[in-house]
């Protein structure tokens, strides 16, 4: 009796089985698409993958790095290549990225497409300098209240070359609820001469992946990744007076960039640097720009608080940004100088920012800023 | 109630760490289209139209760029600020994507509050979903109405 109450269980569960090896010999046969080829730039690179996996990850797998500021998710448009060769229609979810210009041009989200026949693309040279590092987190400490500098020791690579004002993509772990990693963009707040170390600013964003693990589980001593360099936001080599403005975690990229024309004797180059916070609590590294500041007579850097409380006694300027900007283009900052803009914090404020500077004369493509997505 | 297969990729894309850290369903175990009937239903009970509730908050959250990223006050009933992150988010209904951008809106009279972000907005106004109970991001109708004055 027992074992006639167990046939219908065992019946169920061997069908189910069978089912289940018969579906995944049909996906080993329909999704195989055998070894592919990929021509990058005209016969630069030359890889033999395995097809099925996307674009994206396929290059990475052969040390070509595209950035990604969602880490091949979908969500940020950045992965985009120009395809030279055809491979299928462009997908729903690649529309929301694609101008109609780049649908024409044959660029496509590497994220999205998947390598299923020979490929020829089209990449941006700098993006081949682009390369993964394993390291160490040597220190984490909190700038602000929701600022944390995270210092990183280079294992593989030991070293890094970049230009000041670049960024690299930081790698997470899973932690929590959270199953897969996740790669997000972060200036780099490092020097280029100390090759053996990066270092970042990041900033907590609520329910934010990345930050989140930061905020909460990264440990000093911990292996990290990271994907760098990357970017055009870099100082140019011009002799017109710079224009700089930063909020928040936007300190990051400009610290670097202030601390790498010191050292390098490019002082004779008129800098003004504005950075903003609302309250004396949200200041951060004032101190050694300050320091900076008394060594190069040519460097200003101007602290504006928004909205100072009573304790912060504060005697520095106050108002938004982008009003105390204005005030100096207008009254402080030469009036005869050529200028040029370099602008790091949220969207609203670089938009804000951009029709400040245009509105003191100086023009749209000599104002540069980071656009991560 | 049955699932489509596009609600049920939409529950899927709520888990976290798919898209958010904490995901968009708090502690609600419910399926999400019980999730969002019971929530129509709340907003019934409280006489709070989607597109009426929509129209008010996108304007707070537009108002509240002006102090980019600081606090201010608006139409001297709320005080709102409006800040952004770098990056995007997509929406778990894969109907587009979004900018990182988050406001918290503060009622002077009472300090009753909502935090709300352009996702959450576009969640209300095309899905009626104002996320699961213990969200971060959860827009309660009742709390809704009485910050907004609707």
């Amino acid at each position: 009796m027992d074992a006639l109450f167990l046939i219908g269980p065992l019946a169920i569960a061997g069908i189910s089985a069978v089912l289940a090896a018969v579906i995944s010999i049909v996906d080993l046969i329909v999704n195989n698409y055998g070894e592919c080829r990929i021509d990058v730039n005209n016969g630069k690179r030359e890889l033999e993958v395995t097809g099925g996996a996307p674009l994206l990850s396929t290059l990475a797998e052969n040390g070509i790095y595209l950035p990604s500021a969602c880490g091949g998710r979908g969500s940020c448009g950045v992965c985009k290549v120009k395809l030279l060769s055809d491979a299928g229609p462009i997908l729903p979810t690649e529309l929301p990225y694609l101008s109609d210009q780049e649908r024409a041009d044959g660029v496509r989200l590497s994220c999205q497409l998947k390598v299923k026949s020979d490929l020829k693309i089209e990449i941006p040279e700098e993006l081949f300098a682009i390369q993964q590092f394993d390291g160490v987190v040597e220190s984490i400490r909190d700038m602000t209240h929701d600022i944390k500098e995270v210092r990183i020791r280079l294992v593989g690579p030991q070293e890094i070359s970049f230009k000041a004002g670049q960024y690299a993509q930081l790698v997470s772990r899973p932690y929590g609820n959270v199953k897969t990693a996740a790669q997000r963009a972060y200036s780099m707040s490092s020097v280029p001469s100390d090759r053996r170390h990066v270092e970042f600013y990041i900033r907590l964003v609520p329910g934010g992946v990345l930050t989140t693990w930061v905020f909460e589980e990264l440990e000093e001593n911990e292996p990290i990744r990271l994907v760098a360099p990357i970017g055009e936001f870099h100082m140019r080599g011009t002799d017109a007076c710079k224009i700089c403005v930063a909020g928040g975690s936007g300190m990051a990229p400009l610290k670097s960039i202030v601390l790498d024309m010191y050292e390098k004797g490019l002082t004779d180059k008129q800098v003004w640097y504005f950075f903003g916070a609302r309250t004396r609590k949200d200041l951060f590294y004032v101190d050694e720009l300050q320091e900076v500041e008394k060594k190069w007579p040519n460097f200003h850097f101007v602290t504006a608080l928004s909205e100072p409380q009573p304790e912060d006694d504060w005697k520095g300027e106050v108002g938004l940004i982008t009003d105390v900007l204005d005030r100096y283009l207008k009254e402080k900052v030469g009036q005869d100088l050529p200028k040029e803009g370099y602008l790091c914090g949220s969207p609203g404020m670089i938009d804000a920012c951009v029709r400040v500077m245009q509105n003191n004369g100086i023009k749209e493509d000599k104002i540069y800023y980071d656009k991560f997505a | 109630m049955k699932m489509s297969p596009e609600l049920k990729q939409a529950q899927e894309n709520m888990a976290p760490g798919v898209i958010t850290a904490e995901g968009f369903l708090g502690t609600d175990r419910r399926p999400l289209v019980d999730i969002i009937e019971a929530d129509e239903e709340k907003m019934r009970l409280f006489e709070i139209g989607f597109e009426e509730a929509h129209e008010k908050m996108a304007y707070l959250l537009k108002e509240g760029r002006r102090g980019l990223g600081d606090p201010i006050t608006v139409d001297d009933t709320w005080i709102v600020r409006t800040d952004e992150a770098r990056g995007f988010l997509p929406c778990p209904f894969e109907d587009g994507v979004f900018r990182k951008v988050t406001a918290t809106v503060t009622r002077r009279e009472t300090d009753s509050e909502i935090t709300f972000s352009e996702l959450s907005l576009h969640l209300l106004e095309k899905h009626h979903f104002l996320q699961g109970t213990g969200s971060s991001f959860r827009i309660e109708p009742e709390l809704l109405k009485e910050t907004l004055r609707l």
